[in-house]
């Protein structure tokens, strides 16, 4: 079976780390589930009065009804399908450009080293959410501005982390000998530097994957990311809380969603590190 | 002690540069919006009406000349005035400053005072697996609850529940000094949380880190007191990483407190940033983009020379 080295590789990192085994998977099925709702015998998310208006949560209505009758968990995980594809789209995009920024910076000399550091800290100045306000100002509200701000905010620190990593392993005896045998540049790249920078950088992705999914929330519960019918977790807060103290259970779905899978991702970001880093998982066994 | 003037002339002059580059960002931002101050103070004026807003504001000349002309304004303190009221920016922040550095100063003396003890102890107690075990989790979920998420809880609980606290409303201490703490409450105790969340977790993080040095292992084969190997080993090789953390979470407060004001009705900057937005009054947007920005520049600066105060090692290069 294909899934064989995978769940070979999830148990080492179970034991590594518990808690971050059970994050990952809690991830994987939180995922799952947003993706296959449509599959689901649910009611569509935009079906209007499927149910009596803010009815409360119950056994067949496990998250309750909205103010126009529609069913609560099928918009919940509508909602958490938009947030989870926009920011793992956009630190997707943001990973790609910034391994190939953070490489340029640590070979290129000085100059445009310099002119990258100096750019990502500038970028850097700007708070996640404040970005996020600016970007909408420039291209609209909506699914566009939310992965401009998130590749924007999530950019500087995998650039930082690109460049750091790629400098410390080209110091190395390994890389000096395989270039002394005559390795090419490219090799040398491929072969010696990428799989030594992957773990930093895989982890950094993970942290920036809960950094993108709080500035699209949080864009959207300012009301400037997808706009209605669409809907992220964050616009489903927006619209619960008008209603919060007669309908709690319109914030308290989104929120739970929300919360859950913002922290599983920081753990699996956590548990990666201790995970790759052999000499730290080492004095925590002791 | 040359060295030491040497270092922190680097680091001023270093964020100097990005001052700099910073304002031009913003400045490019703002232009790049779309419609014009025309547009927004005249939508179906008449040309000549037209024509006149832009000589008012100096809309017509070359964007480097726009641009030395507003830094030059705003280093003598003129921030320029909001396209709907007329009023001057600078007043408006007079009384918004004060509002937001109020709650970031009582967000970050509670979380630091909650949250770096417990982080502490949690670190030295790491072994003991059930106590570092909930503080991992409790900590990570804290830092993992967005601060829209915790103000909609206490929305719901203290508005659904009179227990005495002002919700959504905010009262100037000079009104009504009691109806004024009332009213800080719930938003600074929001911004609280996240840095409980973060102090716990890095605190925790920076001594376990310690814990493993050689040096700590020395310190006990010599019989040290632990009282003295946390005072004279652990306390001080943690700082580094705890002014990180009082950085980068004052820079999250100077800007990110922009959702807590809006939930709350805080009149701060975040609320006046929002509000510009809305009403597309772009000097209220540029003006405070750049306080806010450069307030970050400099308290990354601040803990860039802290570093080197704290350990001589990092003074070089």
């Amino acid at each position: 079976m294909i899934l064989q080295p995978v769940i070979h590789h999830w148990r080492d990192f179970n034991r590594a780390d518990r808690l971050a085994g059970t994050a990952s998977v809690t991830m994987m099925v939180l995922i799952l589930v947003a993706l296959l709702a449509p599959l689901l015998p649910l009611d569509p998310p935009d079906q209007v009065a499927a149910h009596p208006r803010l009815s409360e949560p119950s056994a067949d209505l496990v998250f309750g009804s909205d103010n126009l009758g529609r069913n609560m968990l099928s918009r919940v995980l509508q909602g958490a399908r938009i947030t989870i594809l926009l920011s793992a789209i956009a630190v997707l995009l943001a990973s790609v450009a910034g391994v190939a920024i953070g490489l340029i910076a640590a070979y290129s000399g000085k100059a445009l080293d310099e002119i990258i550091s100096r750019f990502s800290d500038i970028v850097f100045s700007f708070p996640a959410v404040l970005m996020g306000l600016l970007i909408t100002a420039i291209v609209g509200p909506g699914e566009f501005a939310a992965i401009c701000a998130i590749i924007l905010v999530t950019l500087p620190p995998i650039v930082r982390v690109v460049r750091a990593a790629a400098m410390e392993v080209t110091g190395t005896d390994y890389v000096t000998i395989a270039w002394l045998s005559g390795a090419s540049p490219a090799r040398l790249l491929l072969v010696n530097v990428l799989p030594n920078i992957s773990v930093p950088v895989v982890t950094q992705v993970a942290y920036s994957i809960s950094i993108g999914m709080l500035v699209e929330s949080a864009l959207s519960f300012l009301g400037l990311g997808p706009q209605p019918p669409a809907a992220s977790l964050g616009s489903l807060l927006r619209e619960g809380s008008v209603y919060i103290t007669v309908a709690p259970w319109l914030v308290f779905g989104p929120a739970i969603f929300l919360v859950i899978a913002i922290w599983s991702t920081n753990l699996i970001g956590e548990g990666l590190r201790v995970f790759f880093d052999p000499v730290r998982a080492r004095c925590l066994e002791e | 002690m040359s060295q030491i003037l040497k270092f922190i002339a680097f680091r001023v002059g270093s964020a100097l540069l990005t001052l700099i580059g910073v304002s031009m960002f913003i400045f490019v931002a703002i232009h790049m919006l779309p419609g014009s101050f025309e547009d927004v103070l005249a939508p179906r004026g008449p040309e000549e009406l037209r024509q006149q807003i832009a000589d008012k504001f100096g809309l017509n000349q070359p964007l480097p000349v726009q641009y030395v002309k507003w830094l030059s304004a705003v280093a003598t303190g003129d921030l320029g005035i909001s396209l709907i009221t007329q009023d001057p920016i600078a007043d408006s922040f007079a009384t918004r400053v004060p509002v937001t550095i109020e709650l970031a100063v009582l967000a970050t003396i509670t979380s630091a005072l909650i949250g770096i003890p417990l982080g502490l102890w949690s670190g030295l107690a790491h072994r003991r697996t059930a106590v570092s075990g909930i503080a991992r989790v409790a900590g990570s979920f804290i830092m993992s609850v967005p601060d829209f998420v915790i103000a909609s809880v206490f929305l719901y609980v203290f508005s659904r529940y009179s227990l005495g606290l002002t919700v959504g409303q905010w009262v100037p201490w000079h009104e009504d000094a009691i109806g004024h703490i009332k009213s800080v409450i719930l938003p600074a105790a929001t911004l609280s949380a996240v840095g409980i969340g973060l102090f716990i977790t890095t605190t925790r993080n920076a001594v376990i880190g310690v814990l493993s040095k050689d040096y700590i292992m020395a310190a006990q084969a010599r019989g040290e007191e632990p009282r003295d190997i946390v005072r004279g080993h652990v306390l001080r090789n943690i700082s580094n990483p705890l002014v990180t953390t009082l950085s980068i979470y004052l820079a999250y407060l100077i800007g990110g407190a922009i959702i807590v004001e809006y939930v709350y009705s805080v009149p701060g900057m975040g609320r006046f940033l929002v509000q510009g937005l809305l009403n597309r009054d772009y000097p209220i947007v540029q003006a405070t983009v750049l306080v806010i920005a450069c307030a970050v520049v400099l308290i990354n600066m601040a803990a860039d020379v802290a570093y080197g105060l704290i350990d001589p090692r990092l003074r070089k290069g």
